[in-house]
């Protein structure tokens, strides 16, 4: 039939993509879970254990440490993040003068090179770096940025927001910009107030994007990597070692492939589940 | 709130964002001892250029090459990107052939496999496939953006059926079609991809610090982090090839800001 040789054709577009697809991401993802029950320097043969890498991470407290950092990390970053960029939405989504130089200013650290911008922090949290002097001008207190194991997180988390507000104030801009106008002319006529028109109309219609930047937000920052590996190299004892950091290590300073693989399958578990209940949560909340 | 007090909250704001970068710039113009010196100075006494002239002097790196390699790596990478998500994106939107929906599910739950998870493999594969440390092996992974099909998908989801059906009944094939009257109208979504995308494979370094051994194959990130990892490496040097590495995508965000905005809106609300 000729209508059907036409859809055909729709395979060919997406053969090329499913090839690659499967070839470069499918298959690593099936091979980490196969690798997972291996012990492997890469160099020698492979020796199969079982689940004793799984169990040797349970017990690992160097895996839980580091499962904690990131989700302490992902957890406090996000939430910064939505209240920050949110903020900045609100008052940027209106039109006044040098509103566009305040909008590129905050989008700026965006498009600036993670590494570079790794470099340029390091120096700043130095002790004789410009942001502990200004702490000591200040506050007269001495932080310890990056040699604390209580203060180096929150060094971590607060370059991590400085870096991504400003790709979600644009997010969060496009949403409010999406809220029809009639909405608010009703609630004006009702003589309804600013705070009150934000909690009963712009909260509930811009529930999507609040949803949209919350699972890209935690996505991103689950798999932080560049930032600690220049930065503190997962230091100082060990309190900035997150997960992507730590399957870095163990397969290519420690050589230990299978064990890495376990790491790395933990990871993806971890965040397929975060997005199976998410899913959950948004097709029972859309379904009332 | 009082406009006054808007001002002034937004430009608090936008110094501090502005500030790691302006820092950077300045402080690449100090001598050494000048940079972390006490009291601090914002300005140099005296500015010089050095530490960019210097870069070159260092044996071990090759810096304009490393430029090149991630300029070309990223283009590359964009480029089969765009091939491969406008080519799906418009082969899941337009047709309806057999399993269709459940290759896209496949295609789309690749979105939930972060690229950390699956290094180790992928190198291993690569390794395999004699890859490592050609441009190849750093390409074909950062092309893939599961996210980039489905926004195309999306697009030309609202591309009128007519359109092409007349497009048919001229004669025209399925290739032409795609390539004639498809392609032209999703500009404003491939320019997003493009956007959205060359930033993301700039940036990379987990994937190229783990693929390439080969010095000659450095990308930029990569040989930042290991010259700046060097203890005895001067500080302006290390924040000069810093600002160096910012500028190609300062520069695109320069000439195309309207676009870039708008860029990350779409590919933010699809």
């Amino acid at each position: 039939m000729y209508n059907k040789k036409i859809q055909i054709a729709g395979f060919y577009f997406v053969l090329p993509t499913l090839i690659i697809y499967g070839i470069f991401l499918i298959y690593p993802m099936i091979t980490a879970f196969h690798y997972s029950f291996f012990k492997w320097n890469l160099l020698s043969e492979k020796k199969y254990v079982g689940l004793s890498n799984f169990a040797k991470m349970i017990n690992d407290k160097r895996f839980w440490n580091s499962y904690i950092t990131t989700f302490h990390f992902t957890l406090i970053s996000i939430v910064l993040i939505i209240i920050l960029s949110f903020i900045l939405a609100l008052i940027l989504e209106k039109s006044f003068k040098f509103k566009n130089i305040f909008q590129s200013a905050i989008f700026i650290p965006v498009i600036l090179t993670m590494v570079s911008i790794a470099v340029v922090w390091q120096f700043m949290f130095q002790s004789t770096g410009i942001l502990s002097n200004l702490f000591i001008d200040l506050f007269g207190t001495k932080v310890k940025w990056l040699t604390s194991t209580k203060i180096a997180p929150y060094s971590m988390i607060l370059v991590n927001v400085w870096k991504m507000t400003g790709y979600y104030m644009i997010i969060f801009i496009a949403g409010l910009l999406n809220v029809p106008n009639t909405f608010y002319e009703a609630a004006r006529v009702d003589g309804a107030n600013y705070f009150e028109r934000l909690i009963y109309i712009t909260l509930p219609q811009m529930k999507n994007t609040f949803i949209l930047v919350f699972v890209s937000g935690v996505i991103f920052s689950f798999a932080a990597f560049p930032q600690q590996y220049v930065m503190t190299e997962g230091g100082p004892g060990r309190s900035t070692e997150v997960l992507a950091l730590l399957i870095y290590k163990q397969a290519f300073e420690f050589t230990k492939f299978g064990y890495s693989s376990s790491i790395s399958v933990a990871f993806f578990a971890s965040l397929l589940l975060f997005s199976i209940i998410q899913l959950r949560l948004f097709k029972s909340e859309s379904n009332l | 709130m009082l406009k006054s007090t808007r001002f002034i909250f937004l430009l608090v704001l936008s110094t501090l964002f502005l500030f790691p970068f302006f820092w950077m710039l300045v402080s690449s113009f100090k001598p050494n001892e000048e940079v972390l010196a006490i009291p601090v100075k914002i300005f140099p006494k005296i500015w010089q250029i050095d530490a960019y002239t210097n870069l070159m002097n260092y044996s071990e790196y090759n810096f304009p090459r490393y430029f090149f390699n991630s300029i070309f790596v990223t283009i590359a990478a964009v480029l089969l990107a765009v091939i491969l998500c406008t080519t799906a994106g418009y082969g899941f939107a337009t047709y309806n052939f057999k399993y269709s929906n459940f290759f896209f599910i496949i295609v789309l739950s690749t979105i939930m496999i972060p690229f950390q998870a699956i290094v180790v493999p992928l190198f291993i594969l690569m390794k395999d496939l004699g890859l490592n440390n050609t441009y190849l092996g750093l390409i074909v992974p950062e092309s893939l953006t599961a996210f980039g099909v489905f926004l195309m998908r999306q697009f030309f989801y609202t591309l009128p059926k007519e359109t092409i059906e007349s497009a048919r009944i001229d004669g025209a094939n399925e290739f032409q079609i795609f390539l004639k009257i498809a392609l032209p109208s999703a500009k404003t979504a491939i320019f997003a991809l493009i956007i959205f995308h060359s930033q993301w494979v700039w940036n990379l370094l987990l994937w190229p610090l783990i693929i390439v051994s080969n010095p000659e194959m450095r990308t930029v990130p990569q040989a930042i982090s290991l010259f700046s990892g060097v203890y005895f490496t001067p500080y302006p040097e290390q924040l000069a090839i810093s600002v160096l590495a910012c500028l190609p995508l300062l520069i695109l965000f320069i000439f195309l800001s309207k676009n870039f905005t708008r860029g990350i809106t779409l590919t933010g609300i699809k």
